[in-house]
């Protein structure tokens, strides 16, 4: 077990995924009467790969050694959880959760790496009408990959590094419920990355990230990458959100109770509690789906009995929810962060728990607004359009639960709290435009073209990533023990920012212009706003470069970081860096919530009688 | 400057506070802003050329309209604060803000005015569906069946005539049903200045219903990603006098398809 490691994981997995190619290319029916053979070689190899560097990463080390009635000893238990290991601990199946979270950080910095230069090149070969930057084939591809990295970046980006390392220690827990469950969650999406990323070499997707089937069924091979990892990535959501929610419910410590408990919690484990129910519904579509492509079912045809709405109910049943499971996460970081910054208690938490609550249940109630223009229930649409605008009313109660920790606070003005205002104006306008495309008329209008893909990166992206970028300079110091430097980070978020609004608000414009979605070139009419667009993306590119270094140079040579920097009074300021393996030498006792700020002043206590110094 | 008579917390009291007041001047300038803004959306989307688009323009403008105040609220405080509220310096705050936990009044009133908001937005959106959904003469209803392709658009004129079109011509003022359907991946009909659109989906039937007010030249667009060629997938639709569509008509009734 000592000796596996991604190394011995990537091997294994390069082993097994050349052996499967090999018997499957020797073995399984080819030819005329046999179309499935390549789509059969190329999944049946991917999951070679995958099952490979899973053994090979030692993910099957406990279930096994329980096999053999030679269950981890203390020692392995300890040496799993990175015990005095140093650097090395990153790189293998490490049970200890601050590990997993600065894992599923870097992995997610990665992913929108990836995505965002995905981006840049679909917006390069926009920033004409007719341009020849890439051909058709290659930019339709490059849509659909950037939208899918994008949303498992976005699906990971708060709970990932920041569910997994700051959760256990705020509810004063010595780890997550499963450690083993936690390692494996992550490294089933480290398998399932290279499966995704494959895609672009197998010819590509034609689809775009919704992968719409019937064109699933007669996309490129690259279609079948995307399945897989797909599949496995469904495995590590779910993984994942029955261990956030086992250790939210059952390891908070001695003294918390619900209503003590940090609002983080709640939408952690909200998000991951919609999640669960959700994304199977995603891997069912995908199996069905590789099923059509590999073995001639008709789930997806409509010659044969099946029926292309049926994928599309299953995309849109998880399609939805999932985007609270992105911005939900995003939000209550920020509700964490903003009553340290306004020195002041969290507005109403009754009502951010009950605007959470709403929300997600909400969620699973409002799918085929994202189908009224798809004909397949005509009378669904008015109830689709109730349920999807009574989501504006918990949704609201989370701004109002801002504003009011917001008034008549001492703001504090470092890059948390700036990334807060910034999610407020995007989320203002994301909101509102939701609220054009949930009514039907409109929608008539407005579906298919860039209007909802600008609606939809004011909320994932303006709300959602912005929020997670707040996120990781408020926990900045406790993951890394250094200070992120501001003086760089700060006008590089601004850059961001800026570039952000002209480069969607370009989108709106040529949206209501007439463009539709996913266009490789366009008509003369939008030449404007796309120009526009493509300013502002490189505006983007160069704030998050400048980003990246600063978060790098960071970490590596940042100020070292007092325990609590931001006289916060969750649990995870408590403790000191570096942080002891099992975060607290002596368990917590909890003895209040912590949202205790407040210096009451006249408006507070006493009466208007006195004069008062403004 | 307060009288002995007022008390904290009553809204006499309230609306004296001096930061009340500030935010207040600027809920006001941001809510009129917005408003301004409102028909710009509307205009952006050019001249409307059928009864629905003029539903959907009137639509996103009153919508603005309504949540220009609520967004004016958010904006005005969260603006007010980074002057009015804000510590100054880099380094913590040596002071507390307020100790306030909540307010059930605000929290109530709240809730009741997103309520509203939200059954005004109902209200108008079912009234507007229930708008194009009446029939004034069915008999005068043409229909014309649509065909997605890979990646073109085709047009039957079963009822009108006998006979296939890449180019759709349609009269004023007249309604008109489209069949819509797709002989291979699912495509979007999409009328642009119309402010119509409907799936084209393989083996099934979809429907669409629209009025065309102007006459004029208008574009169709795919809007669904249909593959390779989908940016390139797109026709005109030619509305046209009663009299000139049915000239139209007669020309090509005489061509088989």
């Amino acid at each position: 077990m000592r000796k596996l490691n991604a190394f011995t994981g990537v091997v294994f997995g390069l082993l097994l995924g050349f052996t499967v190619n090999y018997l499957s290319r020797k073995y399984l029916a080819q030819g005329e009467d046999f179309p499935f053979y390549g789509d059969q070689v190329i999944i049946l190899t991917m999951i070679g790969w995958a099952l490979g560097f899973m053994i090979g990463v030692g993910a099957f080390v406990g279930p096994y050694r329980w096999l053999m009635n030679r269950d981890l000893s203390y020692e392995d238990q300890m040496w799993l959880a990175g015990k005095d290991a140093g650097i090395s601990r990153y790189f293998r199946f490490t049970t200890d959760h601050k590990v997993v979270g600065i894992q599923y950080l870097v992995m997610t910095m990665v992913l929108l790496g990836v995505g965002g230069t995905l981006a840049m090149m679909v917006r390069t070969q926009l920033a004409m009408p007719n341009n020849h930057f890439i051909n058709h084939s290659m930019y339709n591809s490059f849509v659909g990959l950037h939208g899918i990295i994008m949303i498992i970046a976005t699906i990971i980006m708060v709970t990932g590094p920041f569910g997994n390392f700051i959760l256990p220690i705020m509810i004063g827990a010595r780890d997550m419920a499963f450690p083993r469950l936690n390692a494996l969650s992550f490294w089933l999406i480290f398998a399932a990355v290279p499966i995704l990323l494959a895609a672009p070499f197998l010819g590509g997707i034609s689809t775009g990230w919704t992968a719409y089937a019937p064109l699933s069924t007669q996309a490129p091979p690259g279609m079948d990458a995307y399945i897989l990892a797909i599949i496995i990535f469904a495995v590590s959501s779910a993984v994942a959100g029955a261990n956030i929610t086992t250790t939210a419910v059952t390891l908070r410590a001695r003294g918390m109770t619900w209503d003590r408990t940090p609002i983080f919690v709640y939408g952690a484990v909200a998000s991951v509690g919609v999640a669960i129910p959700a994304f199977p519904m995603f891997m069912a579509s995908q199996i069905f789906s590789g099923l059509d492509r590999a073995t001639g079912s008709s789930f997806y045809d409509a010659t044969n009995g099946g029926s292309g709405w049926l994928y599309a109910n299953l995309f849109w049943l998880m399609g939805h929810p999932e985007v609270y499971v992105i911005l939900l996460p995003a939000l209550v970081a920020l509700l964490e962060i903003v009553p340290v910054f306004s020195r002041s208690p969290l507005f109403s938490f009754n009502a951010a728990v009950a605007g959470i609550v709403g929300i997600t249940g909400l969620s699973v109630l409002v799918w085929a607004h994202h189908m009224y223009a798809s004909g397949w229930a005509p009378n669904l649409n008015a109830p689709f359009m109730l349920t999807t605008e009574i989501i504006s009313i918990p949704t609201g109660l989370l701004f109002l639960v801002f504003i009011g920790t917001i008034w008549r606070g001492k703001i504090w003005v470092r890059l948390p709290m700036i990334a807060v205002y910034a999610v407020l104006w995007n989320f203002l306008i994301g909101g509102i435009t939701g609220i054009y495309l949930s009514d039907v008329p409109a929608d008539m209008a407005l579906h298919g073209s860039m209007y909802v893909t600008a609606h939809f990166h004011y909320t994932l992206m303006g709300a959602g990533l912005t929020g997670m970028i707040g996120a990781t300079a408020y926990w900045f110091p406790k993951m890394t023990g250094r200070m992120l430097n501001e003086k760089i980070a700060t006008p590089a978020f601004l850059i961001m920012q800026v570039g952000f609004q002209v480069t969607f608000m370009g989108m709106f414009l040529v949206g209501l212009e007439g463009q539709p979605r996913r266009v490789a070139i366009y008509d003369i009419l939008f030449a404007n706003g796309n120009k526009i667009s493509t300013i502002g993306a490189y505006t983007i590119f160069f704030g998050a470069l400048i980003m990246l270094v600063t978060i790098i140079d960071s970490w590596r040579h940042g100020e070292i970081a007092p325990a609590n920097p931001w006289g916060s009074q969750t649990l995870e300021w408590k403790v000191t860096n570096p942080i002891p393996l099992e975060n607290f030498l002596v368990p917590p006792v909890v003895t209040g919530d912590p949202y205790q700020f407040g210096k009451p002043d006249v408006y507070d206590l006493g009466s208007a009688k006195e004069k008062v110094e403004v | 400057m307060s009288t002995n008579e007022s008390t904290r917390g009553s809204v006499s009291e309230f609306i004296r506070r001096p930061y009340v007041r500030h935010i207040f001047i600027i809920w006001v300038f941001v809510t009129i802003a917005i408003g301004f803004f409102a028909p710009v959306q509307s205009r952006l989307m050019g001249n409307s050329a059928s009864l629905e688009m003029d539903v959907v323009k009137e639509t996103m403008t009153i919508f603005t309209f309504w949540s220009a105040p609520v967004a004016g609220l958010v904006i005005s405080i969260a603006l007010y604060s980074l002057f009015g509220w804000r510590s100054k310096g880099d380094t913590a705050p040596t002071e507390d803000g307020s100790p306030m936990r909540s307010n059930s009044k605000v929290v109530v009133g709240w809730l009741v005015g997103s309520s509203v908001l939200c059954v005004m937005l109902l209200v108008w959106g079912l009234a507007a569906m229930s708008e194009s959904h009446n029939e004034s003469d069915p008999a005068k209803i043409h229909t014309v069946d649509v065909v997605g392709n890979q990646w073109v658009w085709n047009f039957d004129y079963t009822e009108d005539g006998n006979f296939s079109s890449p180019v759709l011509y349609l009269p004023v003022d007249e309604p008109v049903m489209f069949n819509i359907t797709s002989v291979d991946v699912i495509h979007s009909f999409w009328i642009v200045e119309m402010g119509v659109k409907m799936d084209a989906n393989p083996h099934e039937t979809t429907h669409m219903r629209v009025t065309p007010t102007k006459l004029g030249v208008f574009n169709v667009r795919c809007a669904e990603l249909c593959g390779l060629n989908h940016s390139a997938m797109f026709t005109k639709v030619h509305v046209v006098s009663k009299s000139d569509y049915l000239s139209w008509l007669d020309s090509m009734k005489g061509s088989v398809q």
